[in-house]
């Protein structure tokens, strides 16, 4: 026997009071007939030994109150829902997924589309008979299972009742997959290649609640799933969207910034506003923006002497969705990487890092191996004066308090090891090296272009547990980055030039290929953690972002467009990932100890589907359409509950009448 | 009060009674009297009377019922004198005979409130019977006592048939009264005021708080020939009772909670057949003859068969 809860708490003290309240109006109520007898001797005597006039005895005789108090036991056990485990069929299976991306907040169904469809669902909710169970699933660019299947219709709205809007984009697929994981479970393969279904499959009805901006859901197989498309929203909904906000710094003229914005019009009537941009809240420029129904234009700003800031573009339109009138951009401050090289003499090297793109990002120092033993050396190392220390062909004693990059030499011996697989393993040098493979995931190797490289001597090279190699040659890998704590150290196998009998020699003649200096901006910007762009990254709404920040701190705080403060930790990989990204607007970073941000990003919907707030009339899933069912559900109103009440209103007429004795 | 039978008595906004309307013809009609004037009372006692009657007496007296003889002393009557023997055995021997009385007849009827209930009422039944017996007496030249409980200092006593409307007039007129004494009281004081021997007859529903039994044993130490009409009405003997009642005795306003079941009607009747088995038991015990009677029998049938069965009429 189990036992499913129909009611609310409040309605269960509301129901629990009736009982007493029954036997309350017994005691305070009953009212005896007065009846003139010749003598009550015989009844005297009769009732002497009943004891009548016993408060539990008038109970025991008391047929109504008996009769009540059994039809209140019946009621309440009644909202208990009992029932038993046996082999009843089940009835069928609903899965509702309901849209809460951001085009759902339109308001163009008032009060918005959301809880329009919401007010949908829970119309089919109340239709489904006791038998059926349902899911429930809120969906915008990722899934999110609400509610399991279950019977217990309450537990079916309150779902419903706890989903709110998101400012994500939509795409129902993942959603989908889920309803048809349930409606067509997995297959099992064994050795012997023979597929073996794990659990039989359930027919499932699928109400998919949405405002159609969902686009192609792909060749997905579907099988036994059978999808409702319920369309919310006015037809022909016009807006206006900002798609696109980006900033960009003036080649020459570094102090200038340019702002660009993407503006469209998914309606059909021609749209004159103005476009406001805002820095840190105060209004900085404006520019009129004339759009035909349909079309889309570009807006453009400039700015000047700016060197941090947070850039707002409103447009100032009232239309169906709000959330795309606005766009953030950040201006980022521009730092310079301090970059410490330490060489006996490398012309490639030099040369590399004094090309235009490295000198915007970083300040360069450069000094002989004989600093590495001065004082200067071991202060500036304390303080982590720089960003990233250069060794070419020498080592440090000891590892600094930095980034490192050495090349065609071997770190320090605290750092190797020949067995233990946390440590850096060095081979034997071979001659020659032919480099094989670029990996071109990293940053600091996507774009070289290695196969033209001859080397003449390189070592090969195994990172630690934690590391990634580089570039692989064929002895071996000979280039590899591995995180050290906050820092990341990179070795290269070789060395760009060598001591020589008549002086220093080449030893590849990769310095004076054109990918070099590639190799060496990506280095000092990979490694140094500098900031090169003016305009700072934006990302959707929910999505993650991958942050490159300075190696001097290990944890940063991130404060979001409303003030909340959040810590992100490093990543095992050195690189710092923050996920709650789902209001939209400017987010900074801080140091520890530090005022002002050292990084900006920014949450943008720039989403031209989520902007279109057209309703699609159909969906396709594969070589199927679906066309929208009819928008008006005619659900069954349920009416026990209103003839419960009725019952226990006649209850208590019933009890008033009898005990005032109207009409006996 | 108000007129209610069972059914009724559930739709009434009043305090519903058992009480009976008072107009219910008169006591005796006249066939009933006609039949009456055939019968007469008996009584398994030979009692002495006051005057001369129909009733053999313990007294020697000129009646034609042979007594004794005795020895003839100077200055009888020499009309007794028994010649006969006188001639056989040569002495004087007069002849005795038993005197012919008349019979004495009480009737004493409960006019209290609980009388006054049922359909009809308890209180005509008990007049009609009283009316009923004292008419046979008065028949018969009996001397005929009447007197309710209230009026017990003051009965009415008649003699001959041409007496009967005074009788009657009695007890047409006679309510039931509030101020009745008990029947103790009304049995004490009949006791002191009545010296004499004969019959008594107690007409009375018995539903006394204070007991019976002291009453009775009164009447038992006059050694009169007693009888008790032990009179019921149906709503006593069927109780039809629903809900939940608060009971007021008539008599005494003594209030009683009950709700009526089916148990608790089944228990009533149990001790109501308690209550007349034990009077019968001390009637039985006490020579005095038990009659019981239920309000809505019909009194012709009563007096016919019923009462000249148990032996009061014949």
């Amino acid at each position: 026997m189990n036992w499913i809860n129909t009611l609310t708490p409040w309605q269960w003290l509301l129901l629990a009071a009736i009982p007493p309240a029954i036997l309350s109006l017994y005691f305070l109520k009953l009212k005896r007939r007065e009846m003139v007898v010749p003598s009550t001797l015989l009844w005297k005597r009769t009732i002497e030994d009943l004891h009548v006039n016993s408060i539990w005895q008038r109970l025991r005789n008391n047929l109504l109150l008996i009769l009540q108090l059994l039809f209140m036991g019946l009621v309440i056990l009644a909202c208990l829902r009992p029932g038993w485990s046996g082999m009843n069929r089940v009835g069928e299976r609903r899965i509702y997924i309901i849209d809460n991306s951001a085009s759902m907040s339109a308001t163009d169904q008032p009060p918005t589309r959301l809880d329009v469809a919401k007010a949908k669902v829970r119309e089919l909710i109340s239709d489904t008979s006791s038998d059926d169970v349902g899911m429930v699933i809120a969906f915008s660019d990722r899934a999110d299972v609400r509610q399991g299947f279950t019977s217990d219709k309450r537990r079916l709205l309150d779902a419903v009742d706890s989903i709110q809007f998101t400012s994500h984009t939509t795409d129902a697929r993942e959603a989908l997959r889920a309803a048809a994981g349930l409606a067509n479970p997995g297959r099992t393969s064994f050795e012997d290649n023979k597929d073996i279904q794990v659990a039989d499959a359930v027919p499932a009805t699928v109400y998919l609640v949405t405002d159609g901006a969902i686009g192609d859901l792909g060749e997905a197989d579907y099988g036994q799933l059978k999808i409702e498309y319920l369309p919310v929203g006015a037809v022909d909904t016009p807006n206006l969207g900002i798609v696109g906000f980006a900033l960009e710094r003036n080649e020459e003229r570094t102090e200038e910034i340019e702002a660009f914005a993407r503006i469209v019009n998914t309606g059909k009537e021609h749209v004159d506003c103005t476009a406001s941009l805002y820095l840190d809240d105060v209004l900085l420029d404006a520019s009129a923006v004339s759009i035909d129904g349909g079309q889309e234009t570009g807006i453009r700003f400039e700015i000047q002497g700016i060197e941090r800031g947070k850039l707002k573009l409103e447009l100032d339109h009232s239309d169906g969705l709000s959330i795309d009138n606005v766009a953030y951009a950040a201006i980022r401050p521009s730092r310079q990487i301090a970059v410490l090289l330490v060489t006996a003499g490398n012309t490639a090297l030099q040369t590399g890092l004094k090309t235009t793109r490295v000198q915007q990002i970083a300040s360069v120092v450069e000094q002989d191996p004989t600093f590495l033993n001065s004082p200067e050396y071991a202060a500036a190392v304390a303080d982590s004066q720089y960003d990233l220390i250069i060794f070419d062909a020498c080592s440090p004693s000891k590892m600094p308090a930095s980034n490192t990059l050495f090349i065609g030499s071997l770190p320090p011996e605290d750092i190797q090891s020949n067995d233990a697989p946390s440590k850096w393993q060095f081979g034997e040098p071979v001659s020659p090296a032919l480099i094989l493979d670029v990996n071109r995931l990293s940053p600091i190797t996507q774009y070289l272009e290695m196969a033209s490289v001859s080397i003449v001597e390189a070592r090969s090279i195994t990172p630690p547990e934690t590391g990634t190699i580089l570039m692989t040659s064929d002895s071996g890998p000979v280039f590899a980055v591995a995180p050290r704590g906050p820092f990341q150290d990179a070795i290269l196998g070789f060395d760009i030039v060598r001591p020589g009998p008549n002086g220093t020699e080449m030893n590849t003649d990769w310095g004076i290929k054109r990918s070099f200096p590639v190799f060496v901006y990506a280095a000092v910007e990979n490694l140094g953690g500098g900031i090169t762009q003016a305009s700072a990254p934006s990302v959707r709404p929910g999505w993650p972002i991958h942050l490159t920040l300075s190696s001097r701190a290990d944890t940063y705080e991130i404060v979001d467009p409303k003030g909340n403060r959040t810590t992100i930790d490093r990543g095992p990989d050195g690189r710092f990932i923050f996920t709650q990204t789902d209001t939209p607007g400017a987010y900074e970073v801080f140091a520890p100890g530090l005022e002002y941000p050292v990084e900006l990003f920014c949450s943008n919907l720039f989403s031209s589907s989520e902007s279109d707030l057209a309703i699609g009339t159909e969906i396709q899933t594969g070589a199927e359409m679906i066309a929208a069912t009819d928008t008006t559900i005619r659900a069954r109103q349920e009416t026990w509950r209103w003839l419960l009440l009725l019952g226990l209103v006649l209850l208590m007429v019933e009890w008033v009448v009898f005990n005032k004795r109207v009409f006996i | 009060m108000t007129r209610l039978d069972s059914t009724s008595s559930l739709t009434s906004q009043s305090p519903t009674t058992f009480a009976s309307s008072q107009a219910q013809g008169p006591l005796l009609s006249s066939e009933m009297m006609a039949k009456l004037e055939r019968m007469e009372l008996v009584t398994r006692k030979i009692f002495r009377g006051r005057m001369k009657g129909e009733r053999r007496s313990k007294r020697k007296g000129q009646s034609v019922e042979f007594a004794d003889f005795r020895n003839y002393v100077s200055g009888d009557d020499l009309r007794f004198i028994d010649w006969n023997l006188f001639a056989r055995m040569d002495r004087l021997y007069l002849k005795l005979f038993l005197e012919e009385e008349d019979l004495h007849f009480y009737a004493l009827v409960d006019d209290s409130l609980s009388m006054d209930f049922g359909t009809p009422s308890k209180f005509f039944v008990a007049r009609q019977l009283a009316a009923s017996l004292c008419y046979i007496g008065l028949c018969r030249g009996d001397r005929v006592s009447i007197s309710t409980f209230g009026r017990s200092a003051t009965p009415v006593v008649v003699r001959g048939k041409s007496t009967a409307h005074r009788m009657l007039g009695y007890l047409e007129s006679a309510p039931c009264t509030e101020a009745s004494p008990s029947m103790e009281e009304t049995m004490r004081r009949f006791c002191l005021k009545n010296t004499g021997k004969g019959i008594v007859v107690v007409i009375t529903d018995l539903m006394n708080k204070s007991g019976y039994e002291t009453a009775l044993k009164m009447l038992v130490a006059r050694e009169m020939d007693i009888y008790l009409l032990h009179v019921l009405s149906p709503e006593e003997l069927e109780p039809k009772l629903v809900g939940d009642l608060s009971l007021l005795d008539c008599e005494d306003r003594d209030r009683r909670d009950i709700s009526v079941s089916a148990s608790l009607l089944q228990r009533y009747e149990q001790t109501l057949n308690a209550f007349i088995e034990q009077a019968r038991s001390f009637c039985n015990r006490r020579s005095i003859t038990y009659v019981s009677v239920r309000s809505d029998q019909p009194i012709e049938p009563l007096i016919n068969e019923y009462l000249r069965t148990r032996g009061l009429v014949r």
